[in-house]
């Protein structure tokens, strides 16, 4: 009896640290996106490895950068990216544009491509160019800069994913199958949790490859 | 099976000029150890070129051996791992999920030809050489079992472009990083199952023989031996 008093006491102190730890996981502002946000590197934003790497390191590495990183990893805890031009979606797809026309490439490469400023100007250089959020994209040609856009989805590194948009695109896989409905958002938020149980299901439902070595390599 | 990859390496043709085991770095994200890892035997080589020297000064030869993975059929590595981490694909390849593996090493030591390397640190890149990585392989964390993959990346890339065109693959379309970067084309890489490919050709030679094939591991890596 007076064991089982001594093991319920240590469960509770368990319980208790690791409840602790996960609310200091969740509270402390200390998640990707938001140290992305402090980097104005745009080398760093479209980069596939790496994506726990703060920017001012001298060094790149694997490992978190700290122990709350870590445990927000584990769990699965990610902020909603901060973008530093509040960029309509649904506006530019109002105006019948598709999503290749800027996202170009994902239709033959792994890579959806992110554009560059200079292709935002090619029409922003006379559409529209009252608005206070393209002045700031101007301001950001003006200083021979790239936008430092926050990186919306991608797979923790500990993944292991390789993904490749280019057969899900022939396979006709709809954008909105994993990015959400962009003609409802302006700038893109995370709306679908792809995990890979969400991954699955569709792959067993069009018999795709399910092997690990698919996606895992 | 659609496929079966497998590898010949011409003793006879290889000069130990270890191209492919700097390839092989370049390629799949390996790094350098280091002095003091190394004198840990913590380095890593997916690939590397065994020297054994034959006769005595000076009459002495030598003679190299590239050893990789071998890709066993029956594999001693995969029934050890609790978590299925290792195992057999589809297309006879020996595959490491790195997301499933826990790092009980159990693999490394039931492999007879120690090409299964344990990460004992986060592998670190000075600024800007993290440019360099390469971005269809992943770069592997503290704790995870690595190994040669015969280069996955490359097939999967191959199969991907083969498929928008709607085509077979070629024999020789794509090599592994090895056999690409051998310039006395020692290494020859294909399908087995393709009685016309080079690999099938160079396999039925005379001279073929598997590195330990007294164990039973039924490699898939040929090593034709040598005539001189």
């Amino acid at each position: 009896m007076r064991a089982l008093n001594d093991r319920g006491k240590w469960l509770v102190i368990a319980v208790l640290g690791v409840g602790l730890f996960i609310f200091a996981a969740k509270t402390v502002p200390f998640g990707h996106a938001q140290t992305q946000v402090t980097t104005p590197s745009p080398s760093q934003a479209p980069g596939r490895v790496g994506a726990t790497q703060t920017g001012d390191s001298d060094v790149f590495t694997t490992d978190h950068h700290s122990a709350i990183a870590a445990m927000r990893d584990f769990l699965g805890l990610r902020s909603q990216p901060v973008q530093p031009i509040a960029f309509p979606h649904k506006t530019h797809l109002a105006n019948n544009l598709k999503c290749l026309d800027c996202h170009a490439g994902a239709d033959v490469g792994p890579d959806a491509a992110i554009p560059s400023v200079k292709f935002c100007m090619t029409c922003h250089l006379v559409i529209a160019t009252d608005k206070p959020e393209i002045k700031k994209v101007a301001a950001f040609q003006a200083r021979h800069e790239d936008i430092p856009w926050v990186r919306v989805y991608n797979y923790s590194q500990y993944a292991h994913v390789r993904f490749n948009h280019a057969p899900h695109i022939r396979a006709n896989v709809a954008c909105a199958t994993c990015h959400g409905d962009l003609t409802k958002q302006t700038t893109a938020q995370r709306v679908v949790n792809l995990d890979m149980g969400y991954c699955l299901t569709c792959h067993e439902q069009r018999q795709a490859p399910i092997d690990c070595q698919t996606c895992h390599f | 099976m659609p496929h079966k990859w497998a590898m010949v390496i011409d003793l006879d043709r290889c000069t130990g000029c270890e191209a492919c085991v700097v390839a092989c770095h370049a390629e799949n994200n390996i790094p350098t150890a280091g002095e003091d890892q190394a004198a840990r035997g913590r380095t890593k080589h997916w690939i590397r070129v065994e020297r054994y020297w034959e006769g005595e000064f000076p009459n002495a030869r030598i003679r190299f051996q590239p050893v990789l993975c071998q890709q066993c059929d029956a594999a001693p590595c995969e029934p050890v791992c609790p978590t299925y981490a290792s195992y057999h694909t589809s297309e006879g390849l020996n595959a490491q999920v790195y997301n499933r593996c826990v790092g009980t090493r159990f693999c490394a030591n039931a492999c007879p030809y120690n090409v299964r390397f344990f990460n004992f640190y986060n592998p670190v890149w000075e600024k800007p050489l993290n440019l360099q990585l390469n971005p269809d392989v992943s770069v592997r964390e503290v704790g995870i079992m690595e190994k040669c993959t015969f280069c996955v990346q490359r097939i999967h890339g191959a199969e991907i472009q083969a498929e928008a065109e709607k085509r077979e693959l070629k024999d020789g379309e794509f090599n592994p990083a090895c056999v690409q970067s051998c310039s006395p084309k020692a290494m020859v890489f294909g399908d087995l199952n393709d009685p016309a490919s080079e690999v099938s050709r160079l396999a039925k030679s005379g001279r073929n023989t598997k590195l330990l094939g007294e164990l039973g591991t039924l490699p898939n890596v040929n090593y034709l031996e040598r005539n001189s």
